[in-house]
């Protein structure tokens, strides 16, 4: 736990909002260049001994997530249309718990490659989009994807794969053992000429700064690691940023706004505690990373006479081009049992379709994986929802449990102005403030891409002779849970919100790093890219911040 | 208990059904996050204690015997056990008294509808329950994409593999159905097809 604290009224240096994947990069490394530190999270503080194997828990009752009926959502796909509440099941679903969704990710941690952040050259404009180049290259976050495998903990095989963008140093640990799902993916993908490489996962193979090798014990897509094998910033970052004595995480504080000066800086953040009394953080510097839905609801949230469309959005841009990648699903039985449910959820990988090919006739690309299934609810409940869901054929069907696998094709989402997270008019959370609006209606070449890896994954499985393979409808999707582009980085204060280092473009003492910050969607597995941003962000502010330049 | 785990009256808000089947199928988490209304610290607590009681907490006997004859049409017992066995009926009576407690008042809604239907279809008969097996099924297939069935259905899915604490899969004949071992961890090899894997060779795909 924390062993400085600090009173509202101190002004420390830096207050960061969210203890994520984000949050807790931007904590460790502005805690250790020697800045004071208050990280506010909404959510709850809990250790490895809370966590447990209980899907009723995590996944159908909100256990860890903004799924516990307290923060409700509204989702159009219409922008015209007014938006519904979609009930208990939000449609950006995160982690509301110390450590953010780096506790309960899948830990896929591939690194984006060099076209993502110059594809608009590459490719030109697509009309009614934003897409846009990347204000930095691939070399420019080289360095810190590096420090993402060596600090934060990420098992792989460098050279494995023959598409990997270049790196300036090997992970620090092995892959995983593979599961028999990445055997018959291997497998298939070879036969067809495929080039199928070790997941890189960041997840412990073995001991590693302190923490277990995984156990595989198979939950940790929507779990908690109770082995701390799986590398959560709530394992890592956040411990290390605390060891500092500069650095305060404050649990149970839900930031409501942003308040600025006559001069049009900002001076710290509201916050309700638990028991929904309104506290306010001084500080010197805000950092915002408390992810692609909730970043851009606080700038919203924070409009003032000053800023009446809402904190750092003279460009409009705020809300705007939200991204939630598409994974296209295919399921497979098998002979023999996989027992997929034991393990890491995911030991092979190809990236043969990652580039985009204009000849395709649609924009995008992607990555395929093989997986678990999930585990036992989720699957059989899609299972009863994809074939018989009753009866004697039904229970046969749950009888393959063993020998099932799925693989998942994550593609892009192109950036369109009108998906976006808004204010709700009329829907309030449990605190009363306004909720999160969500807009969002897949790109018909986001669905192209689809149902193009879709085929590729239904290739594979019957290269790696299938007895079964079933396609999951490829439909808009009305579920997200990687938030991305709603703050976009860029250049031009008119076509971004934040620059090429996180500074907002209208505040000068304002900085947002998440999710929200990306530009395009890659092709899936956004953490990995979200913390490299974080660390290569802590380093600019925090350079800005000796010279005197925040 | 963790601090997850409190329930929080603040946060304590109506019910928010599903109620078309339309919904269900979009998301299999149709279920998600019902847990703030009704507070589920002792959820699992409360489950626990009346594990192996068989006292309704939510139901009336003549729901409970409705209930009881559906989910062991969805999950059957024959060679194996099915959902009569797993508890499954328990499971959804403590569910919906507690932890689903914001599904309940649709979900009875529906079972009633259920009901009423059935007997108007098969005059002089006590009900679905009381109908022979090959009556159940038919009639099942008649209502199997209403909402109601849709829901019935997934809280016996539910109800078959959570964790047997929550008043469902008797020990554990749910996950002993579909091959699942509860063991807290694991060691290679896991299953068939990665007994004699040679080890990752990035040059054998470029032959």
């Amino acid at each position: 736990m924390s062993a400085v604290r600090y009173r509202d009224s101190t002004v420390v240096d830096f207050v960061v909002v969210g203890s994520g994947a984000a949050g807790g990069v931007l904590a460790r490394e502005l805690a250790t260049s020697g800045f004071s530190t208050v990280v506010l999270e909404q959510g709850p503080r809990l250790t490895p001994a809370d966590f447990e194997h209980d899907e009723l828990k995590y996944w159908f009752l909100g256990a860890i997530t903004n799924s516990d009926g307290r923060s409700p959502q509204s989702f159009r796909s219409d922008p015209e249309a007014v938006a519904k509440p979609t009930g208990m099941r939000p449609a950006l679903w995160y982690a509301r718990t110390v450590g953010g969704s780096s506790t309960h990710f899948t830990a896929n941690y591939w690194r984006f490659h060099e076209i993502d952040f110059i594809e608009r050259s590459k490719l030109g404009p697509i009309a009614g989009t934003g897409f846009e180049d990347w204000p930095i290259t691939y070399a420019e976050l080289e360095p810190y994807y590096s420090k993402v495998e060596w600090d934060i903990g990420v098992s792989g095989l460098a050279g494995a794969s023959p598409f990997d963008p270049p790196r300036s140093r090997p992970f620090p640990m092995p892959p995983l053992p593979v599961k028999s799902s990445g055997v018959l993916f291997e497998r298939g993908a070879r036969k067809l000429g495929l080039h199928p490489f070790p997941a890189p996962m960041a997840i412990n193979s073995q001991f590693y700064r302190g923490r277990a090798a995984c156990i595989s014990c198979g939950f940790c897509h929507g779990f908690a690691c109770e082995a701390q094998a799986k590398s959560s910033t709530l394992f890592n970052m956040i411990p290390e940023a605390e060891a500092t004595g500069r650095c305060e995480v404050r649990a149970h504080s839900y930031v409501v706004r942003v308040d600025t000066d006559a001069k049009g800086r900002a001076t710290g953040v509201a916050y309700l505690d638990r028991a929904g009394r309104e506290h306010f953080q001084k500080a010197r510097a805000v950092v915002l990373a408390a992810n692609g839905a909730e970043t851009p609801r606080l700038l919203l949230g924070s409009a003032s006479a000053r800023f009446p469309d809402g904190l750092a959005n003279s460009s409009g841009l705020v809300g705007k081009y939200l991204m939630m990648n598409y994974s296209a699903r295919v399921s497979a039985v098998f002979e023999h049992e996989l027992n997929e449910y034991k393990s890491v959820q995911v030991t092979r990988v190809i990236h043969d379709f990652y580039d985009a090919d204009p000849r395709r006739g649609f924009y995008g690309g992607g990555g395929l994986d093989a997986r678990i299934g999930p585990q036992p609810m989720m699957w059989a409940q899609r299972l009863g929802q994809e074939g018989p869901s009753w009866g004697s054929a039904f229970k046969a069907r749950l009888r393959e449990f063993p020998r099932n696998m799925i693989v998942l094709g994550h593609g892009t989402s192109l950036p369109v102005a009108s998906n976006a997270v808004s204010l709700d008019p009329k829907l309030k959370d449990a605190w009363g403030r306004p909720a999160v609006r969500v807009t969002y209606k897949d790109h018909p070449d986001d669905l192209a891409n689809a149902r193009f890896m879709q085929d590729r994954a239904v290739e594979i499985m019957d290269a790696a002779g299938a007895q079964r393979v079933t396609r999951s409808p490829v439909a808009e999707q009305n579920f997200g849970m990687h938030l991305l582009g709603t703050c976009r980085m860029g250049n031009d204060a008119r076509s971004s919100v934040v620059d090429r280092y996180h500074r907002t473009h209208d505040v000068p003492n304002l900085f947002l790093c998440d999710g929200s910050s990306l530009v395009t969607s890659g092709r899936g597995q956004p953490t990995m890219t979200i913390q490299a941003l974080a660390f290569r962000a802590a380093d600019h502010i925090a350079r800005f911040a000796r010279a005197g330049e925040i | 208990m963790s601090d997850a785990a409190t329930g929080d009256a603040a946060a304590r808000e109506p019910a928010t059904a599903v109620h078309t089947r339309r919904e269900l199928l979009e998301s299999a988490l149709a279920l998600l996050g019902v847990a703030a209304v009704s507070g589920f610290a002792s959820t699992r607590a409360v489950a626990s204690e009346a594990r192996g009681s068989t006292a309704l907490r939510y139901f009336s006997s003549g729901e409970a015997a409705t209930i009881d004859a559906l989910v062991a049409q969805i999950i059957p017992s024959d060679d194996t056990p099915g959902a009569r066995e797993m508890g499954v009926a328990r499971f959804i009576d403590h569910a919906l008294a507690g932890f689903m407690a914001p599904l309940a008042p649709a979900f009875r809604l529906g079972l009633a509808e259920f009901e009423l239907k059935c007997r108007a279809q098969h005059a002089g008969a006590e009900g679905f329950a009381a109908l022979t097996s090959e009556q159940q099924i038919a009639w099942l297939q008649q209502v199997e994409h209403t909402p109601f069935f849709n829901s019935a259905q997934q809280l016996t899915v539910l109800g078959a593999l959570s964790m047997p604490d929550y008043g469902g899969n008797h020990n554990g004949l749910g996950w002993q159905l579909i091959g699942f071992e509860d063991l807290h961890a694991f060691t290679p090899p896991f299953g068939y097809y990665d007994r004699d894997y040679p080890g990752f060779d990035a040059a054998a795909g470029k032959s």
